[in-house]
């Protein structure tokens, strides 16, 4: 398959694995964060972790659209779902997305009427197929998600579909780079950047990284030999005393984003004042409200949201993880009470959370051996 | 995702992924794509233009 299986060519991994060792430099430790959970699942998937020299740490990032969305939100979506009126729809992983009092698959279960959808505009055509009754859409994601949204609101309302709304939990990527950079508790030497947010919003909006905290960042795509080369990159201009931006995924992301899609997501949305992360609490400016033009498409407007802020379960240490302070394992309730199959924690849900990623592919031993 | 057919009208594609799986994708965000063009889809939309 084109562009995928030259990106997994197991001789060219190894090369870039040689010159990832003869790139550091002994007695160094380097932390370096992958910021999107598409890349932890590939880094666990195919073993890029132990390609790696025991001297290079991978922190796994805030990237996982389902993993950062608290439990209040949850409950939120539910509340609606269990309206008689409402067909309540969203993508399949935040079906299992532990609120206070179950998920929305318990909801479904229980007789709320919640279908999954692979996007929006699947949403979009069950209400048109459904005009008694009215069609929630629960909107997550970064800004590779948003986009989407965006279009589908954009032809809810071309093609006068009235019986169509949307609860936008969209984020965006940047405020919580900031804040985990802002952070004392962690100390980090690069980053891996998100390939696929950076299609729509480029490469430009992570200079802040380099010049206002001197650390290098490489956008990277999600095969095994494109994260290689990204931390080859990364620990090519610590050596060479560089920081800056460069981007490893140069056949997809343009530097400068897709601006058509930035041009309809500054239409549609606009940024709320600020944003609860699960785990990492209230962030400013860091999530997406439809703007006023849009504001007969919200379903927070069109019905009543109970908005109640949920404290995350004492036992999950989810926060943590997205924090990269400690990794998946070291969660008091990793792989015994939180199971991909009966999650605590968002980050055990979704195949791009940390914890779903170690447990799915056996990632448990806490030393690595040196390669 | 492989472009197979395209709807100007309504600015929405059926594209095939490598299984054969195929589905409607938006493509007003890379507008103009023609049969055989590649593209990057996400939710349904496709993000960028991969060229044939």
């Amino acid at each position: 398959m084109r562009y995928v299986d030259e990106f997994r060519d197991p001789e060219l991994g190894r090369v870039l694995a040689t010159e990832i060792l003869a790139a550091v430099e002994p007695g160094r430790h380097y932390k370096f964060m992958e910021v999107c959970g598409g890349h932890t699942h590939s880094i666990y998937k195919y073993g890029v972790d132990d390609l790696l020299p025991a001297n290079v740490e991978l922190v796994h990032g805030p990237g996982c659209p389902v993993c950062v969305i608290p439990m209040g939100r949850v409950d939120d979506g539910i509340a609606l779902a269990r309206r008689p009126e409402v067909i309540f729809t969203c993508f399949g992983d935040m079906m299992r997305v532990p609120g206070s009092e179950g998920s929305l698959l318990d909801a479904k279960a229980e007789g709320a009427d919640i279908r999954m959808v692979y996007s929006p505009l699947d949403a979009l055509r069950i209400a048109k197929s459904n005009p008694d009754r009215e069609v929630v859409f629960f909107a997550i994601g970064f800004e590779t998600t948003a986009p989407s949204t965006a279009l589908t609101l954009k032809r809810a309302r071309a093609e006068g579909v009235k019986n169509f709304s949307c609860m936008c939990s969209h984020v965006t990527i940047v405020p919580p780079l900031r804040a985990l950079l802002d952070s004392p508790d962690l100390r980090l030497d690069g980053f891996v950047g998100p390939g696929h947010v950076s299609t729509v919003v480029g490469a430009r909006p992570f200079e802040f990284i380099p010049a206002d905290y001197g650390k290098p960042i490489v956008v990277a795509g999600f095969e095994p030999l494109d994260i290689l080369q990204a931390i080859r990159m990364i620990l090519a201009q610590l050596a060479e005393g560089r920081c800056e931006v460069e981007n490893q995924y140069a056949r997809v992301v343009p530097y400068e984003g897709n601006p058509r899609a930035l041009e309809v997501m500054a239409e549609v949305f606009e940024l709320r004042p600020h944003f609860e992360w699960r785990g990492l609490g209230f962030i400013s400016q860091s999530g997406l409200k439809l703007a006023e033009a849009y504001a007969d498409l919200d379903a927070e407007l069109r019905f009543e949201v109970p908005g109640v802020r949920v404290a995350d379960p004492k036992a999950c240490q989810c926060g943590e993880v997205l924090k990269g302070v400690i990794k998946p394992w070291e969660c008091k309730v990793f792989g015994t009470a939180c199971t991909p199959e009966r999650p605590i924690g968002t980050c055990m849900v979704s195949s791009e959370g940390a914890c779903a990623a170690y447990y799915n592919f056996g990632r448990f031993a806490r030393e690595r051996e040196v390669v | 995702m492989q472009v197979e057919s395209v709807d100007e009208a309504r600015g929405l594609a059926l594209c095939a992924a490598e299984d054969g799986a195929r589905s409607t994708v938006e493509i007003a965000l890379v507008e103009p794509v023609v049969p055989g063009d590649r593209v990057l889809v996400h939710a349904g939309v496709a993000l960028t233009g991969l060229g044939a």
